[in-house]
């Protein structure tokens, strides 16, 4: 026992030990400082570029818009009416006569009396019904965890 | 031993301490150096104004009647000019220059513009609104002379693409549509009457130019988009008819409406001038002083006879008359101490009340106003909505005027005119709104172009809106068929093989400060169809047609050019027998 009291003694005294434990937790300390540094640098970084991606990408957005634009108005110049007849006398057709015109009764058959512009998935406040943004990408860690734990505990709840 | 290990320890932990911390200061240095702060924009936020694109308009069957195309702002950052003079000047001079070849600006103007750019100004615009294609031209300049040291240097010169109202069917259906100037406003029609809802809504909001906020970039919602409910092959086809017709009657102008009388669709609607909306600045030109930029809405004027249908069906309805009422026509009536003839001078005899119609009696007419008294007939008058805003969605209408009893400016005399349409100041678009009771039940419709709007994707259909039974359904019937028989009697150049319509004509002399005009005439029929189910509603108007002065040789055959193709148009089966079929 009295043995065991010196070495324990002994030890605590080794100045060198107790100077290399504070080395260690300095540098412990240090590469933590570091490391949390290092990931906060990283997403830095990356939201710096997906800002960057996302001002990228509305300016292309707003480029396509132009383009569609574009695109949508010089069909609509080559399908005009005035530019229809003509292709359509240059082909041959003339336009018909209403004495000329032979009826006959589809049962059932309902025309359609205007365009429907309507776009599937748009419900009937005008807003898509598929969100932009999964919910992976807009909840913090807190609500994951929230989430995550009122799940488990509500399992079996319901009658 | 262990001292020297020590001190291993000690010098590592040092090299080891000494490069984190400088790691450290360093991240946290670059995070806070003024060169990241300018490139990130950190702190820095800009007021940005975000113009949606103005939204489109189609037709009823999703034709494009308005939409949008890209054009260039050229401008010039100034800050990219160099500092020293010579080097400056000759910038200026090589993008005065390069302007010139290829916008075709006065090169002085365009060097004036930079050169005397107020202090502090850092970009001035060179020229706006510049087409693609010279656009291209200038850039394609700008590259290969960047490529070229020793070339001209047009660096400085910037190109913001932007988007501008267009119009693909150019001049068709210009005066229900209106046209939208460079300040991305709307001007008459629909372009002004919706133009808050077409324009959305600009949002100015402080940018950040940290680019690791560009989640807090405003969504701007582009304007609405609206459909019509024109047809865009009916109103092509009208308008190419009223053209047509102004040149075989020498009419000075002309105006036609087609609206669907059970839901107040206007199907087409048409009047001249018209002009291309591509090219608005001549707007002044085409339509000088006081004309009015859409005469369907905008131009109140005595209709004359087609007013006798409204008299007729309020005595019918009020029970003043019968269809079978006979009325000895002596050729003159007096109302208010004043002689009221018929158009011909002449007196026609008895004649039940569908004669007095097809015979277009002003004497019958006046006589069925005084024996409905004031208050019954003017009642009528106001139900059938003359002399007041249709409310049509278009912007200019304006109300015309029916005089009533006890205005300063009314006479007794007027119970009589009125009967026939004179002395009164009626827009078309009235005239076919309250026509619509007769053909539909009784049930006057609103008037309207708009069938439906689209906003992310939905799209909303406007309901049909009734405003009025100025006339029981009853009445409506029974006004149809005295007017369809009364077409049938006189053998009306408006009627279409194989089809019932029911229609008046009208001829009516034109007012001056002096007097009614003796040598012109408003020439009008308005009629609708098949009467069993009446799919359209017509109304033709000329006016002052040189080449005949009644409306049954001038605006009838007009009417039958129409009603020839919207039964094509609208798939309506002929709901007679055909002439030639009969007589096999």
């Amino acid at each position: 026992m009295e043995n065991v009291t010196q070495i324990v003694q002994h030890v605590r005294q080794a100045h060198w030990r107790v100077q290399r434990q504070w080395i260690g937790l300095f540098l412990l300390g240090l590469v933590a400082a570091a490391m949390v540094a290092g990931i906060y640098l990283n997403i830095t970084v990356r939201a710096t570029l997906a800002g960057r991606e996302i001002i990228y990408l509305q300016n292309h957005l707003i480029d396509d818009q132009r383009a569609n634009s574009d695109q949508e108005t010089i069909l609509a110049g080559l399908t005009s009416v005035e530019s229809m007849q003509s292709r359509a006398e240059a082909m041959g057709f003339k336009p018909i006569d209403s004495g000329t015109i032979t009826y006959i009764v589809v049962p059932g058959y309902v025309p359609q009396t205007s365009v429907d512009m309507s776009q599937p998935g748009a419900d009937s406040q005008g807003q898509s019904q598929k969100p932009v943004l999964l919910p992976a990408y807009t909840k913090s860690l807190f609500d994951w965890i929230t989430r995550t734990l009122v799940t488990s505990t509500s399992v079996g709840g319901q009658p | 031993m262990k001292k020297l290990s020590f001190w291993r320890y000690v010098t590592v932990a040092i090299m080891l301490g000494l490069i984190g911390t400088s790691i450290l200061v360093q991240i946290v240095r670059i995070q806070n150096s003024p060169e990241v702060a300018g490139v990130t924009g950190q702190g820095a936020y800009i007021y940005k104004t975000f113009y949606p694109a103005r939204g489109e308009i189609y037709d009823r069957n999703g034709y494009l009647l308005a939409g949008n195309k890209t054009v260039y702002e050229v401008g010039v950052d100034l800050t990219a000019i160099p500092a020293a003079k010579d080097a400056a000047l000759k910038m200026e001079s090589d993008i005065a220059l390069a302007a010139q070849s290829t916008l075709g600006m006065d090169p002085a103007t365009a060097l004036s513009r930079i050169t005397n750019a107020p202090a502090g100004t850092q970009y001035i615009v060179l020229q706006d609104y510049v087409a693609p294609d010279q656009a291209d031209q200038f850039m394609t300049l700008q590259k290969n002379d960047t490529a070229n040291p020793n070339g001209p240097n047009l660096s400085a010169v910037d190109f913001t693409a932007h988007l501008m109202r267009s119009y693909p069917e150019n001049d068709l259906a210009s005066t229900i549509i209106g046209y939208v100037t460079r300040d991305n406003h709307g001007y008459m029609g629909v372009e002004e009457k919706y133009d808050n809802i077409l324009a959305g809504e600009p949002v100015t909001k402080l940018i950040p130019a940290d680019p690791r906020q560009a989640v807090d970039y405003p969504k701007i919602e582009p304007g609405q988009t609206l459909i019509l409910t024109i047809d865009r092959q009916i109103q092509a086809s009208v308008e190419k008819i009223l053209d047509d017709a102004l040149v075989s009657t020498g009419a000075s102008s002309g105006t036609i409406i087609v609206m669907d009388p059970k839901t107040g669709e206007i199907l087409a609607m048409t009047s001249t001038p018209r002009m291309n909306l591509n090219d608005y600045t001549q707007v002044d030109q085409i339509f000088p002083g006081e004309t009015p930029y859409d005469r369907a809405i905008s131009e109140a004027y005595e209709p004359g006879s087609v007013a006798k249908i409204f008299t007729m069906s309020a005595a019918l309805d009020n029970g003043t008359v019968k269809p079978g009422t006979i009325f000895l026509d002596t050729g003159t009536i007096t109302v208010g101490g004043v002689q009221i003839h018929d158009w011909d001078n002449g007196a026609w005899g008895y004649q039940d009340m569908t004669g007095c119609l097809a015979n277009s009696l002003n004497v019958c007419l006046a006589w069925v106003s005084t024996k409905m008294g004031n208050n019954a007939f003017y009642s009528y008058m106001q139900r059938f909505g003359l002399g007041q805003l249709t409310g049509i969605d278009l912007a200019g209408e304006v109300p015309g005027r029916e005089k009533l009893p006890g205005d300063g400016d009314w006479s007794p005399v007027e119970l009589g005119t009125n009967a026939f349409g004179q002395g009164v100041a009626i827009t078309p678009i009235q005239m076919v709104m309250a026509a619509s009771a007769l053909a539909n039940n009784g049930q006057m419709v609103y008037p309207h172009v708009l069938l439906a709007q689209v906003r992310d994707g939905h799209q909303s259909n406007m309901a049909p809106h009734i405003v009025g039974n100025p006339i029981s359904a009853d009445t409506a019937h029974t006004i149809t068929t005295m007017l369809y028989n009364s077409l049938k009697r006189e053998s009306s150049t408006a009627l279409l093989d194989g089809y019932s319509i029911a229609g008046k004509t009208g001829t009516a002399q034109i007012p001056t400060s002096t007097g009614y005009d003796p040598d012109n005439i408003n020439a009008s029929f308005i009629g609708w169809g098949p009467i069993a189910d009446p799919r359209f509603l017509v109304y033709v108007w000329l006016e002052k047609p040189q080449s005949n002065k009644a409306a049954s040789v001038v605006a009838a055959p007009i009417f039958k050019q129409v009603i020839e193709k919207l039964v094509v148009f609208l798939g309506i089966s002929p709901d007679q027998p055909l002439a030639k079929t009969a007589g096999q």
